[in-house]
């Protein structure tokens, strides 16, 4: 059980406080609900890259890691979908430090033009270290607007064109700031060794004179639902076809979220998972396949992607997925693999809390979905699922009509 | 908008880190157990460390295979039945076999403490090695394999390690695809016998230990015989190579991986703490010289590091970037350059402050929870090393002085002792 405490300040900034005494360390997370769905279709790319841009200074200090490694702390963040999360760890007697960095660039950034150069410089290299520098590295550039035609999900995170980085100017960087950057529009956790009155006396001090802002308005299309099979060929020299397969799914606070995810698990959760068992040792069609679920705000993918192993046929290795997929459907023996899976589930989520950090994400983000308990609620939600409900999810989503396919071919003679 | 009053908070000295020891003793069949009690969690992390890493090899692969095939079947399950038993008590159990080590480990409830025991005895000493499955893993290694093979950063990381140790010794040697044709169920028996003994085994324990453990430990793996001593044949020596400079050709690349360092010392040298602080400054942490160079500065890459790792018969140091393939040559120079400011320029007072609290707050960070706490005492038991060395090391971040550091970066970084290591299209 996981004890927090709430709190928002007068500007709209949510607080959340978990008190751990365990640790000599305190974690700070700062939740910015922003995220890639935000974005213009001219100038995709720009939450991640403003992400960059948060470490080049703020209004009234010109660097933000260093003063934080000055105290002994270390930081990183993260830009998906849906939010912008920023994330540190302090010795605790530092902890006054992290506020005043966070909240400094909550602020204001100072929006140096040398900064945002040389950052678009990093992002490219980032694209082409992680999409195009990799064998497959494309194949999720390509899978997103084969699955999503209209709603922003259609593009990465890292932009769907990268001129969109190299073409970003600081005034737009200063507009995107404003509309989005505010305390009215953030979630602040912190999580370890410190008392729950110093945190609420530094978060006063230190983000309560930030004035509210207005945050641009949400009004994202929704995605039509997919009614055929879709089906994209892209062939690449590399050494062994590969197989995607998505499927449309319900909301991350649709009831189906955990039962997609329970299916998922029961398909690839780990080496006993049926995907595995079936096509990696039985069959012996792919080295390697796995599932997994984007679990995005709106509505987001269940993803299976597997190497196919050297003279398998694509077509047959599809087939055979939708067949183990469709096992699922059958009694046999799913009951204990049902209870399997929800074991798993429990140790991995108590494993996950060991860590402060994640313990402050967490709480951070089920906030954004209105609901920190379920920080504590969540084994259950899975443990309930039952095989009625389980089944009833395969038939509803995991269809062909639903389903995107992207088969990857090796041009590679061997 | 108003100016705010915002004045900058004390900054406070990170704690000196205090490390709980390790409680050791020895099961009746004389294996030593490292006991960690920590954590708030009804957790445990459990160790099986062997001395069957590669140097204990003779043929490529074979230390890998083995530590692999441990959970392809046993005396008294299939793979599949013992990867099913493990999922159903939720344990996690990772497998590994590096250059001196090869370990199986797992996370688990404390409440399954009995399960995963007598689990763990299967796959540690009762596997069975069927042909057919050791045939499957091969074939899906050759797949691994060549995938991996298209990535700049492994093909210059596999030269790296032959250019500094040699293509003899088995710190050194580049995988082959031919390799994976070499490997018999009898090269598994025979080094599984070898080497998968309690006699060359040590548990390190950690989290919520309860007072049933250690009755348990005995009752499952105490009663081991603890197998023939090896004796270490191993004749090898380590001969870097001559080329300093290796260029891999990969056509098609957006980005070239560049990898420069040598064989160095290891923890066991009175050296190491301080060498530690230079590569911390040099490329150790975001704040690093080369960090700030050739990403914040230029804009080269979207990150490049160095590192120190210890062997038991070795060390190497390694800065490792992959860049825009236009500005290699470049990076390669600021690279050099840097070691060189760092060799001749004192660093300043400032630097030298953020680089003693950043280090000094790692350290915090190195010692927080049971498994961090496994880890690093692993990480020194390796090297017959005690907490000692860690407090030395807290040390030397405190006191070390500028002169000491261009000291220690002219005598272990000289330039022309560098191997230089670059992968992707001219």
């Amino acid at each position: 059980m996981i004890r927090y405490k709430k709190f928002s300040l007068d500007n709209g900034l949510r607080v959340l406080v978990h008190e751990d005494k365990s640790t000599p360390l305190v974690a700070m997370n700062i939740l910015y609900d922003v995220g890639s769905r935000d974005e213009d279709p001219t100038t995709t790319g720009l939450a991640h890259l403003f992400e960059h841009l948060m470490f080049g200074g703020s209004i009234n200090i010109p660097d933000f890691d260093e003063p934080l490694q000055l105290v002994g702390g270390e930081n990183n963040a993260f830009t998906n979908n849906d939010i912008t999360n920023y994330y540190l760890t302090v010795p605790s007697a530092n902890i006054e430090t992290a506020f005043w960095l966070e909240s400094d660039r909550m602020l204001e950034l100072d929006f140096s033009p040398r900064n945002l150069n040389t950052q678009q410089n990093v992002v490219i290299e980032e694209f082409n270290q992680r999409y195009l520098n990799q064998p497959y590295g494309d194949a999720i550039l390509k899978l997103r607007p084969l699955s999503y035609k209209v709603h922003p999900y259609r593009w990465p995170t890292i932009g769907m064109d990268i001129d969109h980085i190299k073409n970003v100017d600081i005034d737009r960087v200063k507009r995107f700031f404003f509309s989005h950057y505010a305390p009215n529009n953030a979630i602040l956790t912190l999580t370890g060794n410190i008392d729950f009155d110093l945190a609420r006396n530094l978060s006063e001090k230190w983000f309560g004179p930030i004035e509210r802002r207005a945050i641009q308005s949400r009004e994202l299309p929704p995605e039509p639902l997919q009614t055929e099979a879709r089906k994209l060929i892209l062939e690449r020299d590399v050494p062994s076809d590969a197989l995607y397969k998505v499927w449309h799914i319900g909301s991350r606070e649709s009831t189906d979220f955990y039962t997609l995810d329970l299916i998922t698990d029961l398909l690839a959760g780990g080496e006993s998972g049926r995907l595995h068992i079936r096509l990696v040792r039985e069959r012996k069609m792919f080295s390697e396949i796995n599932a997994y679920m984007t679990a995005d705000i709106d509505p987001g993918l269940m993803i299976v992607q597997g190497r196919l192993m050297k003279g398998i046929d694509i077509n047959e290795a599809d087939k055979a997925v939708e067949e183990v997929i469709n096992s699922l459907l059958n009694n046999e023996n799913i009951k204990q693999e049902m209870e399997k899976v929800k074991n798993k589930f429990e140790s991995s989520t108590v494993f996950s809390n060991t860590s402060i950090l994640n313990k402050a994400a967490s709480l951070s983000f089920f906030e954004l979905l209105g609901n920190p308990d379920l920080i504590n609620n969540e084994v259950d939600s899975f443990r309930n699922v039952t095989h009625k409900m389980m089944a009833d999810a395969v038939r509803k989503y995991l269809v062909p009509s639903n389903c995107s396919t992207l088969s990857y071919i090796s041009t590679r003679k061997e | 908008m108003e100016k705010l009053q915002r004045v900058r908070p004390t900054v406070y000295p990170v704690e000196k880190v205090i490390i709980p020891d390790a409680t050791s003793f020895s099961l009746n069949n004389g294996v030593k157990v490292y006991e960690i009690e920590a954590g708030t969690e009804d957790i445990m992390r459990l160790e099986f460390v062997f001395k069957a890493g590669q140097v204990n090899e003779h043929l490529p692969l074979l230390s890998s295979s083995c530590n692999m095939m441990l959970s392809e079947g046993s005396q008294n399950f299939t793979s599949e039945e013992l990867n099913r038993t493990l999922d159903y008590y939720g344990v996690f159990m990772n497998q590994s076999a590096e250059k001196d080590y090869a370990s199986v480990v797992f996370f688990f409830l404390s409440k399954h403490i009995e399960k995963v025991l007598e689990l763990s005895r299967e796959v540690l000493f009762r596997p069975v090695f069927p042909e057919s499955e050791l045939n499957s893993l091969m074939k899906k290694r050759i797949r691994w394999f060549l995938i991996n093979r298209e990535k700049v950063q492994n093909l210059a990381i596999d030269q790296f390690y032959e250019s500094i140790f040699g293509n003899k010794h088995s710190y050194g040697y580049q995988i082959k695809e031919q390799d994976f044709n070499n490997i018999n169920t009898v090269h598994l028996s025979d080094f599984h016998a070898n080497n998968y003994t309690p006699g060359n085994m040590a548990i390190i324990i950690s989290g919520k230990i309860n007072e049933k453990t250690n009755m348990l430990l005995d009752q499952y793996i105490g009663n081991i015989s603890p197998g023939v001593p090896l004796k270490n044949n191993h004749t090898v020596s380590l001969e870097p190579g001559s080329l300093k400079k290796v260029h891999i050709n990969k056509n098609g690349t957006v980005q070239t991986a560049i990898r420069i360092g040598s064989a160095t010392i290891n923890k066991r040298s009175q050296d190491y703490p301080a060498l530690k602080v230079f590569n911390c400054i040099l490329g150790g942490y975001f704040g690093s010289r080369l960090m700030k160079n050739i990403r914040e500065e230029k804009g080269y890459t979207y990150g490049i590091h160095s590192s120190l790792s210890s062997l038991d018969k070795s060390g190497y140091k390694i800065i490792s970037t992959e860049v825009g393939s236009r500005n290699t040559n470049m990076a390669v120079e600021e690279i050099y350059k840097e070691i060189k400011i760092l060799q001749e320029q004192p660093v300043e007072k400032g630097e030298m402050t953020i680089i003693r609290n950043y280090m000094s707050g790692e350290m915090v960070r190195m010692f927080d929870g049971p498994f961090a706490l496994a880890e690093s005492f692993r990480s020194i038991w390796e090297f017959g090393l005690d907490n000692s060395y860690y407090y030395r090391l807290a040390d030397k971040i405190r006191t070390i002085e500028p002169d000491e550091i261009m000291e220690i970066g002219r005598k272990y970084y000289k330039l022309d002792e560098l191997f230089e290591i670059t992968a992707g299209s001219e």
